[in-house]
């Protein structure tokens, strides 16, 4: 059966409002950020969140509201934001529903979702916060039907009485996105480089959408079968996304992209340009308060001459810098399609990203 | 008192020296991104050549070119003995434990510590909770399931605000509430946190109580100027606190030129 698609074709059938959802890759590597940009510009949301090592992918969706529940492991532009600055600020002022994992745990209730276990038996996460905090309380959780009644329970391990061990749930997808080096039209993939838990959301979710740097034939793609690593009948669309896991890595492919990965980091600390004005005012007035706790301090006084200028351009409109709004405005609500954001990333930019073959990454990114 | 002139290497440099020193022969040492990498690398380049680096993304064996920014980044990946998913890393930990062999010692980081080794990486409570907290970071990543099965050193900078009494939340257990405190909440109480490396020394916790004591300071630093960096913190300063010596020009050379050359978490002051 031939599942190829386009990708407006692929996220407006396979994602639905309201899904449990889990991407593939690990934090800034091959992330599916192209499907996600399409499901932003298809306005989809209302998502539970199984979220794996996470990064910019789902920060954009946080930041656009898109997230109902968020089960979190880890959430960051590791080596660009400490922190994702949309998700941070989505938990500080009490916006999002969420859960914490272990990632060693939630990556294990991935996998036993693939297995199709029941529930999964860890011996992690005891004595931690993440036995004892709950995000989502009892009563919260009975309210909601994706999420389990329980985050985790204490059970006795029946082969070795007297042991207490942590039962966790088994996630229940909808929906999963993976970007892949090849894959066929029937559904066969290609992953090089480290499957991270793609392989297994790809068996668990109901639905799976697959992006690929490259579409092979069936026949071609089943020469080396030991290079195959997710049978087609797992999948529901093939589509072709050259550079999709863009601006994050793709083994063997393309690198991160160094400028863009930094200019996410800094517009996403401004939601819009009502909110940089406000923040910038705000810096300002720290910085001239500390100056002028230390009078004579040649540093704090030129810090915070810096600090009101930049408050000054912003709040007349001289210079408002780059927000989280102008970035998804400039990258997905402004492209109509994956080829339009393309042209806008430029051809010289793409192939600087190419990794060099004898090192496996780019020395150009 | 630390100056650049005087010493002719960072205090980052002074830390990745000392993460390197504490790496053993065939160790399998578990590393992030930042000094711990470095640390390692300058193991295996030097110090330890037998030790094999992993990373919690998987990848077993690494030895990058140049240096990574994740610990999914391509350049573990692309130069490393073996690309496994996340999930046979941690079997792989977790096993070693139970076949009792500690070959494994790993490095974690965090934004508060108490004196038992507990650390917190999940989010400063303020005036807040768990649920809405003042300041939020990235959750557990691997460090949870490292600092139950694995030995760790745990990398952190001497600051008043990170070395507290009580962590607001733990998301890397340490000894807990002291001897036992492993054992009762069901973690292997032969495993734990071994040393504290910090900007200006190395603290180690006691055999007996578990708490945690000043074992060396480095040669810009002092017994008491680390103590009166953290004043409300009850660390222990006796006669077990060492001078640590520094790293050796060709030490700092090999970090600068074959480990580090980009800069990328050792900045080197200019002229």
């Amino acid at each position: 059966m031939n599942k190829v698609c386009s990708l407006s074709e692929a996220v407006e059938k396979y994602v639905h409002n309201g899904d449990t959802i889990c991407f593939g890759g690990f934090t800034t590597n091959r992330k599916p950020y192209a499907a996600a940009y399409e499901i932003l510009r298809q306005g989809k949301g209302d998502f539970t969140v199984w979220a794996g090592p996470a990064g910019g992918d789902w920060d954009m969706l946080i930041g656009e509201g898109r997230v109902k529940v968020y089960i979190n492991c880890y959430t960051a532009n590791s080596g660009y934001t400490n922190v994702s600055r949309r998700f941070r600020a989505a938990i500080e002022k009490g916006e999002m529903i969420y859960e914490d994992y272990s990632q060693d745990v939630l990556m294990l209730q991935l996998h036993a979702a693939s297995l199709g276990l029941p529930f999964l038996p860890v011996r992690l996460m005891m004595g931690s916060g993440l036995c004892e905090y709950w995000g989502i309380s009892p009563e919260k959780r009975k309210e909601l039907p994706s999420v389990d009644d329980l985050k985790l329970a204490y059970v006795d391990n029946p082969f070795n009485p007297g042991e207490k061990v942590v039962a966790v749930p088994v996630p229940k997808l909808d929906c999963a996105i993976i970007h892949v080096q090849q894959a066929s039209p029937d559904g066969t993939c290609i992953l090089l480089g480290d499957e991270f838990h793609d392989v297994d959301i790809a068996i668990a979710a109901k639905r799976t959408i697959v992006t690929c740097e490259e579409i092979v034939s069936d026949e071609y793609i089943r020469r080396d079968p030991t290079l195959t690593k997710i049978f087609g009948e797992c999948v529901d669309a093939v589509v072709r996304v050259p550079f999709g896991a863009w601006p994050s890595q793709c083994y063997g492919y393309y690198d991160n992209d160094d400028k863009v990965l930094k200019e996410y980091d800094k517009a996403s600390n401004y939601v819009d340009a009502e909110d940089a004005k406000a923040k910038l005012a705000k810096a300002a007035a720290k910085a001239r308060k500390a100056a002028d706790a230390k009078p004579g301090d040649a540093k704090l006084e030129a810090a915070a001459v810096k600090a009101e200028q930049a408050a000054k351009d912003a709040a007349d409109g001289t210079k408002v810098p780059e927000t989280f709004k102008d970035y998804l405005d400039k990258y997905v609500y402004g492209c109509k399609t994956h080829e339009d954001l393309l042209n806008v990333i430029g051809g010289k930019r793409l192939t600087d990203l190419r990794v060099e073959p004898h090192l496996g990454y780019s020395t150009r990114h | 008192m630390y100056d650049y002139k005087t010493y002719g290497y960072t205090m980052s440099e002074m830390q990745a020296f000392a993460i390197a020193k504490n790496i053993k022969e065939n160790q399998i040492v578990i590393v992030g991104t930042g000094l711990p990498l470095i640390g390692a690398s300058l193991a295996k380049a030097v110090i330890c050549p037998s030790c094999h680096p992993i990373v919690e993304s998987g990848l077993m064996d690494c030895s990058p070119v140049e240096v990574p920014r994740s610990v999914g980044d391509l350049r573990f990946m692309a130069h490393c003995a073996v690309q496994w998913p996340n999930i046979r890393f941690v079997g792989f930990e977790a096993n070693e434990w139970l076949h009792d062999s500690d070959r494994l010692i790993a490095f974690i980081g965090g934004a508060q510590i108490d004196p038992y080794g507990n650390v917190n990486s999940t989010c400063i409570y303020g005036k807040g909770d768990y649920v809405k907290p003042q300041v939020r970071f990235t959750g557990s990543g691997g460090a949870n399931g490292i600092a139950g099965f694995c030995n760790t050193i745990i990398m952190i900078k001497l600051d008043k605000t990170k070395f507290v009494n009580k962590v607001d939340y733990i998301t890397s257990c340490g000894w807990m509430d002291g001897p036992g405190g492993r054992e009762k909440v069901g973690l292997p109480g032969n495993r734990g946190p071994q040393m504290v490396v910090t900007d200006m020394g190395i603290m180690k916790f006691d055999e007996e109580t578990k708490r945690m004591y000043l074992a060396y300071y480095y040669p810009y630093s002092t017994p008491e100027e680390i103590k009166a960096a953290i004043p409300d913190f009850p660390l222990i300063v006796d006669e077990r606190a060492q001078l640590m010596e520094g790293p050796t020009p060709d030490i700092i050379k090999t970090i600068r030129e074959d480990i580090d050359p980009g800069q990328a978490f050792i900045k080197v002051p200019k002229g």
